[in-house]
């Protein structure tokens, strides 16, 4: 199923996107852990939202470019013009959609770890008062495997976006309404979270609720089961996009 | 080998192919001659299976094309008409990629192929000129050596002198009994390797010729100029099919097949006649015979 040429194509081709992606959000994640000024912040602006919006940028950018705008451009006439099977190429154009993501927020679950190991923060600078102790790993591992799902999930829709349409208008149009929709509700739901009641109801826009850190934080499992939803969504976009991909008259 | 049967597909406004049939046989080179916007690019993407037909059927190897795509593709070399390449490669990472994907190594004939067409592959696909493009394109089209060869408008881009290569070298896979479908609307390159010359028009097939019948002249063309316009006036009575009768100049003009030559120059020769010119007429002028009327898009004029 996977096609190891054209993941190496993908790789080539999204590297400088990935890299710089990762570089911004492992760097701002370094930053908010370390430096007084915004410790304070991290859960707040950090992994409140620029664990969505970093790598929501990224999602709706690659997607496009792994299938709708390579129908769009013509280059998928080459890849189709070998014996590899549609089926084949939406796979590994999801396996590397997904793998990118995994070691995206990999390498900065990794960079965050390290940075508290050395500069552990206190659970009561982040504006917990009721909760004891320091941050601890195992909080920062589940809070960013709570992120990442959600971020397939966002990945999926884009990815089933531009399985369907032959032409990267539309593909990044309703990718990138999705997208901004999910991440500036999420947004604004976290001032109704904060107090401002009349923003409350934004949580119920966005797919980012599923995205829990609280949870995590407060030691009770609810972002275990809030998980299962972003799964499931990511499954049928990848499955719908495929599907489409594998059947559709494209404009080659 | 390759069969396509009564494909129909409409995209509307006059656009597509209609009840389209035609058989490429082994080793036979098939020309596929028409205007842009003909059709021929959308029967060669109903052969790639990037669409299915509406109606009838498109076979390679006796396999649907649409269905069973990936098997067919083993034993097919794909020029595409359009010359957007992978982003992010630069030409050598291309082959390498497409070696990749067609499970391909055979070094030995992409270097063949490399020198054949004076290609450089080592700079980035981005900042390659047309012409590198589609040297690159033709370079992974007949590197796994496929039987069959589809091609699609090969030679646009390509300055003369590398469409004389192009030329010399399909020629060459011709005698090594590869089986070729070539899009054109260069009348020299399909007259030069063709057997068959289809010819498509607005989506339907109008004629297919043989390349031979071509090359000989498909008729003749004989014009004759008169001393006398009473000899005029006389010939022109006669049962000929005429193109040109022109009382002022005193000139004849009558199309003539090979058999009727001979009774031809004896009707000639009653008259005193000041010139005589003959001609072939060539597949240009054969094809533009069934281009010349313009066509529309739902009423707009498509100058």
């Amino acid at each position: 199923m996977l096609s190891l040429p054209l993941l190496k194509q993908s790789i080539r081709s999204n590297a400088v996107m990935w890299g710089s992606i990762t570089g911004v959000m492992t760097l701002l994640c370094i930053q908010f852990s370390m430096l007084d000024m915004t410790r304070s912040l991290l859960f707040t602006i950090f992994y409140g939202m620029m664990t969505t919006i970093l790598p929501g940028i990224y999602v709706l950018v690659t997607a496009n470019k792994l299938l709708a705008s390579q129908v769009d451009r013509g280059s998928m006439a080459y890849v189709l013009s070998t014996p590899i099977k549609r089926s084949a190429v939406t796979f590994t154009q999801a396996f590397y959609l997904t793998g990118s993501l995994i070691l995206m927020f990999g390498i900065q679950t990794l960079a965050h770890l390290a940075a508290n190991a050395a500069n552990p923060i206190a659970m009561s600078t982040l504006g917990y008062t009721m909760l004891q102790g320091d941050l601890t790993s195992k909080m920062i591992m589940q809070v960013n495997l709570s992120a990442l799902m959600v971020c397939i999930a966002l990945a999926a829709v884009c990815f089933m976006f531009s399985g369907i349409f032959n032409s990267s208008k539309y593909a990044v149009g309703l990718s990138g309404a999705f997208v901004g929709v999910s991440v500036l509700a999420n947004m604004l739901a976290m001032f109704g979270k904060l107090g401002v009641e009349g923003l409350k109801n934004f949580k119920y826009l966005t797919i980012c609720s599923f995205y829990d850190y609280q949870s995590v934080l407060f030691a009770n499992n609810d972002w275990i089961e809030k998980m299962i939803y972003p799964a499931l969504i990511a499954l049928a976009a990848f499955a719908a996009g495929s599907l489409v991909f594998r059947r559709k008259e494209m404009s080659l | 080998m390759i069969e396509v049967n009564k494909l129909t597909h409409d995209y509307g406004h006059g656009r597509g192919v209609f009840d389209v049939s035609f058989t490429v046989d082994k080793g036979e080179t098939l020309g596929f001659l028409g205007p842009n916007g003909a059709g021929k690019s959308t029967t060669m993407r109903h052969l790639m299976g990037f669409t299915k037909p509406q109606k009838g059927e498109v076979k390679i190897n006796g396999l649907d094309c649409s269905q069973e795509y990936d098997k067919v593709m083993r034993s097919v070399g794909y020029l595409p008409g359009e010359v957007a390449l992978p982003e992010g490669l630069n030409g050598r990472q291309f082959i390498k990629m497409m070696q990749g994907l067609r499970k391909s190594r055979n070094d030995e004939r992409v270097e063949y192929l490399l020198d054949k067409f004076r290609l450089d592959p080592g700079g980035s696909v981005k900042k390659m000129s047309i012409g590198e493009k589609r040297k690159l394109a033709v370079v992974t089209a007949f590197m796994d050596d496929p039987d069959i060869l589809l091609l699609d408008e090969p030679t646009s881009g390509l300055d003369p002198l590398m469409q004389e290569v192009f030329i010399d070298f399909i020629r060459e896979e011709k005698q090594r009994g590869k089986t070729i479908l070539l899009s054109s609307h260069i009348f020299s390159e399909v007259e030069a390797l063709c057997d068959r010359i289809a010819i498509i028009k607005e989506g339907r097939l109008v004629s297919t010729v043989d390349a031979a019948e071509i090359k000989h002249g498909l008729h003749n063309i004989m014009t004759v100029e008169f001393d006398d316009p009473k000899d005029f006036a006389e010939f022109g009575r006669s049962e000929l099919e005429f193109r040109l009768r022109d009382r002022s100049s005193l000139k004849c003009s009558v199309v003539v097949d090979d058999e009727d030559i001979n009774k031809f120059i004896s009707l000639v020769r009653k008259f005193r006649i000041r010139s005589f010119a003959e001609h072939s007429v060539t597949l240009e002028e054969y094809f533009m015979h069934f281009y010349k009327n313009e066509r529309t898009f739902g009423g707009v004029l498509n100058a």
